[in-house]
């Protein structure tokens, strides 16, 4: 199976050198390969009803963490914001 | 004898009894770290004066009869890929080396309502996608048995921290076997819950619906003692049972007269080490003179679990990482062409090789095309193999298998086949991808003294079952034998 | 049909709830805050946490599905679609997939010539909403604040079943008022609380429908019907030189009234949903579903529908007072005690009661009671008062709690119905307008309205000017 390892490594945002490609591309197939072994099972995917949960009250939460505190690890903040290189849409 | 080599159950006594002070043993733990880790490498981070200040608090509650935990004042270590606030948690990756949480996990906020002492932040595989911590972006954890081999993975440097005496106790995190089968190669115990027993909050997701917090300790009564504190409901984590959870280690019996114990030929077949399955079925046999009956149990569909467990790991990690993209948090490459290029760098220059690979395999398995004859047959085998365990509990009570299919294995053996790696998590696999506990117990020893472990799986919930045959099979090995360094 | 075209449109709209707090955690759920102030670890995306899914938005979603006629699935999940945007912390959006809370419903809608519409609702899932960016000139890169992420979302999905951009404007109009009648959305689409996307295509009448092509960024109602209309041309035109439309994803540009492409079909983003693992099944009690179906309001399409067949009320008029709940609930309060003529009642809410309510007022700010705003409009009906006396009297009770009749007698404000005094009032004026009464017999029959107001001038506006009129027809014709 040839896997597009370009086209994934778009998907999942991640730069993929040259001198890399071969060697993840040989990875990627072998682990594919184990994979392809799974057996057919003709059957759907259904939720289970018995692995329900219980869901939040509708109530506001006291804790509070101040706006510097929690944006402390943001690598660049301007005016409370972080941020981003310029975005168009 | 000094303080860090007794068991937590011991030291929790003494401690109680004002015997010794939490700062006493605190030190005595850290003196420890601080003479052999510079060899093992089990922790990325200690705060001497954080946890001495902990062990101080600790001495007062006790002091004053406030103290109402069995763990506190003990010494407890944590892999760095569980939320500790103001304390730097890492994962073991470039990505995260300089992120300082701003939360506590549960299991934390437990830890410390308990009174116990953090010993610092322990190694693990970056974000625990390993069986070996060799993929520790900072430094790779040593066997304590055998420098030259590997502690396991992920939570290899708890396993080797509690081998070595350098925690009295700690934490791990198990997503495919990444507790047992470092406690396994360390010869040490390790407790994967029941999914959904502990909370999750403030672990650093690998794949949500397999990982699990639990606990390592060198004995059985440790681990049990450990668990109590940490397991019951938590309403921040919707996956987590809201149940009645009973003390373990009050109910510890090793009286197993009458238990079923199943044996899946399976799991003693091709792949597993003979040396291993011996020592096992040794193990097995004196459970046996202890009354309990030994009946064969069949889980046809274990040869695929593996394929199974890596696509539905693979395919959540690579959407739970996701997240780190050098907005918010965590590394942040420098000199970007825009958004997309800060994304690629960004993620490339901060996350290892192995996680890399998994993002990509998650990706591809859930990409448009590749759903159904991936993801959705993953998650068809994973209901199939939930029946097959189903199925065995309804005669058995327990069932045993060997935790990894060899001892610890050399250094820089396995890292460039990826195959030969996951291997190493054939037999611990299954239990998560079934949601059902499992303990690894030392079972015996390679000729060059490097340990054996045996799993022991129990029902959904029915940790006490299998902690009480571990009990009983510690009682008959001999338990624990600390490693010489 | 333009150009012998048929246009199919689409809709997806999505509604930002109210509830307190906001969809997996328990941030207050507020807008216009200062930014990054509503927002906390879980809402952030920050490393280990955990989404816990707030239940009143899965009761406020059934309640809409309910609304739209809908099957609800008391059996679902959430799944997570996954893209990288800064605005979205986690990189992935929780949201729901195959499985939607509300699905296959329809929605009737009156248009304006008095038919019905009915407009397919095929599903209706629970999500959250993401952060927004903020652009500066001045500042070279994007800031981002969080403090919207996790809002809840629901997105009503129509079928394409609207063929005009005036049939989507009604169905738009109709959503917007059932969020605001069962109270689960603020719907101030200035604040982006409710925001849609078109889909658009044509074809010829008989032939398969056409291409469609999808726009984003319609941030108001009339840009819907503008872009619409635009993105219709657009394709008739490719149409008509012989081309074909190319399956894409554009922007609505509503300042420059055009829309721009943003991506192809081919660069269609791979979202690789899967089921949400850190959330359990969502399990419904049937007991609740019905529950809140039966507590559901009668919606605004079927109270403008009933206004207009048993009331006599105009389309319009009736959506005007549906429109508001508080002016609904006001006019069948009035209904309910005995109110008289509905068309005048309804003349009353749409004149002097909107007026005090433009001003920020409310009702039940004011004295006004259904029992007294049903005996004046009596009165009025009945030619007991006219309906200047009528506003006198309104302004009088809309702040003092007094009997309406001791107001009238009070202020004289009766109207003069006793026919003697009202030919005594005539002879009179007949007497000293004698030009007027001239012109009337020659033919200019605009001097009688003049005759009428000098009469009603005379009896200080007590005189029942109907009554008033027929006295002096029958006077001049004599």
């Amino acid at each position: 199976m040839d896997i597009d390892i370009r086209h994934i490594a778009k998907l999942s945002r991640l730069k993929i050198e040259d001198s890399e490609l071969a060697g993840y591309e040989k990875e990627m197939s072998d682990i594919i390969a184990m994979v392809e072994a799974m057996p057919d099972i003709s059957d759907e995917l259904t939720v289970d009803p018995e692995n329900a949960m219980k869901l939040r009250p509708d109530i506001i939460g006291e804790t509070k963490i101040t706006r510097d505190e929690i944006l402390k690890n943001a690598p660049k903040i301007v005016a409370g914001c972080v941020v981003v290189p310029k975005t168009v849409d | 004898m000094k303080l860090y080599e007794y068991s937590a159950c011991e030291l929790s006594e003494m401690l109680r009894a004002k015997k010794i002070s939490s700062r006493e043993l605190t030190e005595s733990v850290l003196d420890r770290a601080g003479e052999v880790d510079k060899k093992v490498n089990a922790y990325l981070r200690t705060d001497r004066e954080m946890s001495l200040r902990m062990a101080d608090r600790a001495d007062k509650l006790i002091a004053s009869g406030e103290a109402k935990s069995r763990l506190a004042g003990i010494p407890v270590g944590i892999k760095d890929n569980i939320s500790t606030k103001g304390i730097a948690t890492t994962c073991a990756s470039r990505m995260l080396e300089n992120y300082v949480p701003v939360f506590n996990a549960t299991v934390i906020e437990k830890l410390e309502s308990a009174g116990c002492v953090i010993s610092g932040k322990l190694n693990l595989d970056e974000f625990a996608m390993g069986s070996s911590t060799e993929n520790s972006y900072f430094v790779t954890t040593k066997n304590p048995y055998d420098l030259s081999c590997v502690p396991g993975g992920s939570s290899g440097g708890s396993a080797a921290a509690v081998a070595c005496g350098e925690a009295v106790v700690a934490l791990g995190s198990d997503t495919g076997g990444s507790i047992r089968q470092p406690a396994s190669l360390c010869g040490v115990v390790g407790l994967k819950p029941t999914y959904g027993s502990v909370s999750r909050y403030g672990l650093v997701a690998f794949a949500s619906s397999l990982d699990q917090i639990g606990p390592f300790g060198c004995t059985v009564k440790d681990v049990a003692l450990l668990q109590d504190e940490i397991q019951g409901h938590d309403k921040m984590d919707a996956t987590s049972a809201d149940r009645k959870y009973a003390s373990l280690l009050d109910n510890l019996n090793d009286n197993i007269s009458g238990l079923k114990i199943g044996i899946p030929s399976e799991y003693f077949g091709e792949g597993i080490k003979p040396e291993v399955a011996d020592a096992v079925m040794k193990s097995v046999k004196e459970l046996e003179k202890r009354g309990a009956k030994v009946v064969p149990v069949s889980l046809p569909s274990t040869g695929y679990a593996l394929s199974a467990y890596y696509i539905i790991a693979c395919a959540e990690a690579s959407s739970n990482l996701a997240r780190f993209d050098g907005v918010k948090y965590g590394y942040h490459a420098q000199n970007c062409d825009g958004l997309i290029d800060m994304y690629e760098k960004t993620r490339s220059e901060g996350f290892g090789r192995e996680v890399k690979r998994r993002i990509m395999l998650g990706t591809f398995v859930l990409s448009s095309g590749y759903f159904d004859a991936y993801y959705k047959k993953a998650k068809l085998l994973q209901k199939r193999i939930q029946q097959e365990f189903a199925d065995a509990f309804n005669s058995v009570d327990a069932i045993i298998t060997p935790t990894s299919p060899s001892e610890a294995f050399k250094i820089g053996e396995r890292t460039s086949d990826p195959l030969a790696m996951y291997a190493a998590d054939i037999c611990t696999v299954t239990v998560n991808i079934a949601g059902l506990p499992g303990v690894s117990v030392p079972c015996g020893y390679s000729e060059i003294g490097l340990p054996y472990g045996m799993q022991i799986i129990g029902r959904k919930f029915d940790e006490q079952t299998i902690l009480n045959l571990a009990y009983a099979h510690e009682n008959a090995f001999g338990g624990f034998r600390r490693p010489e360094l | 049909m333009i150009k012998g075209y048929e246009i199919v449109v689409g809709l997806e709209v999505h509604a930002e709830l109210n509830t307190k707090t906001k969809i997996y955690c328990n941030c207050r759920n507020s807008f216009g805050l200062e930014v990054n102030t509503q927002v906390c670890p879980i809402c952030l995306g920050m490393p280990g946490t955990l989404p816990t899914l707030n239940e009143k938005v899965v009761e406020y979603a059934i309640k809409m599905g309910h609304a739209l006629n809908c099957k609800i699935n008391r059996i679902c999940k959430q799944d997570r679609k996954n893209y990288f945007y800064p605005d979205l912390p986690k990189s992935y959006q929780i949201s729901q997939a195959d499985i939607p809370l509300c699905a296959d419903g329809y929605l009737d809608v009156m248009m304006g010539d008095g038919n019905v519409k009915r407009i397919g609702v095929e599903r209706i899932h629970i999500e959250e909403d993401a952060g927004k960016l903020l652009h500066s000139d001045k500042f070279d890169g994007s800031l981002v604040d969080f403090n919207r992420c996790g809002v809840p979302l629901i997105e009503i999905v129509s079928r394409p079943d609207m063929r005009s951009s005036d049939e989507a404007k009604a169905y738009l109009e109709t959503i917007r008022s059932i969020l605001k009648y069962i109270d689960i959305s603020d719907c101030k689409m200035q604040e982006g609380s409710i925001r849609c996307d078109v889909n658009v295509s044509v074809h010829k009448p008989g032939e398969p429908f056409g291409t469609r092509c999808e726009m984003k960024n319609v941030n108001s109602f009339s840009a819907a019907v503008r872009g619409i209309d635009y993105e219709a041309n657009r394709q008739i035109e490719i149409l008509e030189a012989g081309g074909t439309v190319t399956q894409e994803t554009r922007r609505w540009d509503d300042q420059k009234g055009i829309s721009v492409s943003m991506r192809s079909k081919e660069d269609a983003q791979d979202y690789r949903y899967f089921p949400e693992p850190d959330l359990l099944t969502i399990v419904v009690p049937e007991e609740k579903v019905i529950e809140l179906k039966n507590t559901l309001p009668e919606l605004p399409n079927a109270k403008i529908m009933r206004y207009v067949k048993d009331y006599g009320i105009s389309h319009y008029d009736a959506e005007m007072i549906v429109d508001v709940v508080e002016k609904s609930a006001f006019f069948e309060k009035c209904i309910e005690a005995g109110c008289k003529s509905p068309k005048l009642l309804s003349n009353w809410i749409l004149g002097e009661i909107s007026k005090f309510m433009n001003e920020g007022r409310a009702i039940e700010d004011t004295k006004l009671t259904p029992e007294k705003m049903s005996e004046l409009i009596g009165l009025i009906a009945d030619g007991k008062i006219s309906t200047a006396a009528g506003k006198t009297v309104f302004d009088i009770i809309l702040n003092e709690d007094r009997d309406i009749s001791s107001i009238i007698e009070e202020k004289g404000l009766a109207q003069v119905s006793d026919d003697s005094a009202l030919e005594a009032i005539a002879d009179s004026v007949l007497k000293e307008n004698e030009k007027s009464v001239s012109d009337y017999l020659g033919g200019k029959t605009n001097a009688l309205g003049y005759l009428v107001g000098q009469c009603m001038k005379a009896s200080k506006g007590k005189a029942n000017p109907g009554r008033m009129k027929e006295i002096i027809l029958k006077k001049i014709s004599g």
